[in-house]
């Protein structure tokens, strides 16, 4: 039946062929992204296939509900409606008045910018990258870079796009660095991922630095890559010890990265001081300052205030000052 | 390679499919770390009973579709996955004949070599964190290693697959 001498090229050449062949793969990883992007494009049929399951789980249970599940649900659904809807008029009216503030000072307005919700496809089960896939690609606009957020905070940014999905580094990976700053006194700071789904830290952080436990950080919008603003984490420690030279200092993720189902994906506002793949860099530097400007000018107490209680639903972008009848369109809504 | 034809070629396929499949179905993540490592199971079991047909390239280029897949580092799981079969393509004849429970144990080792290799290869290439959960896998491998065997064994007797 079988043969014991196995002809044509012996198991270690072919060993061998393949030990050089990854190594091969493993140098020129950096180099082979194009590829990579071509090849996730052929197999991502493969990822709709294997999300099906999931779907027709949850499909069966959607049309399986009770009446009782789904007067409950409703129930439930109207009163976070109108809580939802006071909020919005509270917030309606601040966002005028920081409009006004802001032009007053002659500082950058706010700016709503495109949205879109994107539904999680795959989580890689691969112990040492935290990457989930969306179901939006190229051909839905999304590009490499794009901040990605979900109804609590920062989940993470895209970092490779095919046609029909594209993949998004969650905050938490260890190669995954946010610039952030404390909401209570501004101090900058750099927000690493630990590999841990429910654990960031801040690193080099002077043990002089004025930083509690309790205190929420949000995007600087530094990076040039996350819109200003969006909640990030909260700090959860902070361990100051003799001998050592900076204070540790972690922080949890406020997005449920361990449970995420749908984020939305943000397009920031084209004269925003976030850089977008097809834009010429050439106002970079004027905006930058802008930037600054915006940072003096939220030190103001009145501003202050305002930022803390609109902060999830803002979409802060620094530009140059524009009359604030121009943005009128309530900043929940999503486009598209 | 053998004189004989190849027979059954498309089952054996099928099941590699349905392997990589169930390799990257988005599951619960308190389930996710115990996710056993079908690919590589359903590879391990096809390179030991027809050493001749499935073997080291194969594996070689299972382990790419995975990593491309995984959003990995490209030729990490390749890597892992050639050496394992070439250990288990080493033994094939051992292992045929070992009894059920000794057969488990070996392919759980074989599970835990993989992913150390994969850990190796990742510390080299960036900084990962060494969790005692990377071994789970092999502990959910030990458990349905034998009903893999049984089911692609009836598989390869009922389609005369050689």
């Amino acid at each position: 039946m079988k043969p014991i001498f196995v002809r044509g090229i012996s198991n270690q050449f072919r060993l061998t062929l393949a030990i050089i062949l990854s190594v091969a793969l493993l140098v020129a990883n950096h180099r082979l992204d194009p590829v990579r992007q071509n090849l996730s494009s052929v197999f991502s049929p493969l990822q709709y296939l294997a999300s099906m399951p999931g779907a027709a789980l949850d499909w069966s249970s959607e049309s399986f509900a009770t009446r009782n599940m789904l007067a409950l649900q409703n129930k439930e659904l109207l009163r976070q409606q109108l809580l939802m809807s006071e909020r919005l008029q509270r917030f309606e009216h601040l966002r005028q008045e920081n409009e006004r503030l802001r032009a007053l000072l002659g500082s950058p307005a706010y700016l709503d910018s495109r949205k879109m919700v994107a539904e999680v496809l795959e989580v890689a089960s691969d112990p040492f990258h935290h990457y989930v896939v969306l179901n939006h690609g190229s051909r839905s606009g999304v590009f490499v870079g794009q901040p990605v957020v979900d109804a609590q905070g920062v989940v993470g940014q895209v970092v490779q796009v095919s046609e029909m999905t594209s993949r998004v580094l969650l905050l938490s990976d260890v190669s995954h660095g946010l610039p952030v700053r404390i909401t209570r006194n501004d101090v900058r700071l750099v927000a690493n991922g630990t590999g841990e789904l429910d654990e960031i830290e801040l690193r080099h952080v002077a043990k002089s630095t004025d930083i509690r436990v309790g205190d929420l950080l949000v995007t600087s919008g530094l990076g040039n890559r996350f819109p200003e603003g969006y909640p990030v984490a909260r700090v959860l420690e902070v361990l100051t010890e003799d001998g050592q030279s900076y204070a540790r200092v972690t922080a949890q993720p406020l997005a449920a990265l361990d449970r995420i189902r749908y984020v939305l994906l943000i397009w920031p506002s084209p004269d925003s001081g976030v850089t977008l793949p097809n834009q010429p860099t050439a106002p970079a530097a004027d905006q930058s300052l802008s930037e600054e400007a915006s940072k003096i000018g939220s030190a103001s107490p009145a501003e202050g205030t305002s930022a803390e209680t609109t902060k999830p639903v803002t979409t802060p972008a620094a530009t140059v000052a524009k009359p604030a009848t121009e943005t009128t369109s309530p900043a929940t809504e999503v486009h598209r | 390679m053998s004189f004989q034809a190849a027979n059954g070629r498309f089952i054996v396929w099928v099941t590699l499919f349905i392997g990589v499949i169930s390799q990257i179905m988005p599951l619960p993540s308190a389930v996710d770390t115990w996710r056993p490592d079908w690919l590589l199971m359903i590879v391990l079991y096809w390179s030991i009973a027809l050493p001749h047909r499935y073997n080291i390239l194969t594996a070689w280029m299972l382990g790419l579709v995975l990593d491309i897949l995984l959003g990995a580092t490209l030729g990490v799981r390749s890597l892992a996955m050639s050496l394992v079969i070439y250990v288990a393509i080493l033994h094939c004849q051992r292992l045929r004949n070992f009894p059920k429970w000794q057969q488990s144990l070996v392919i759980m080792l074989l599970i835990c070599m993989y992913h150390l290799v994969i850990y190796w290869v990742e510390f080299v290439m960036q900084e990962a964190v060494f969790d005692t959960d990377l071994f789970l896998p092999a502990i959910s491998g030990l458990v349905i290693w034998p009903w893999i065997f049984w089911i692609l064994r009836r598989v390869r007797r009922h389609y005369k697959v050689r």
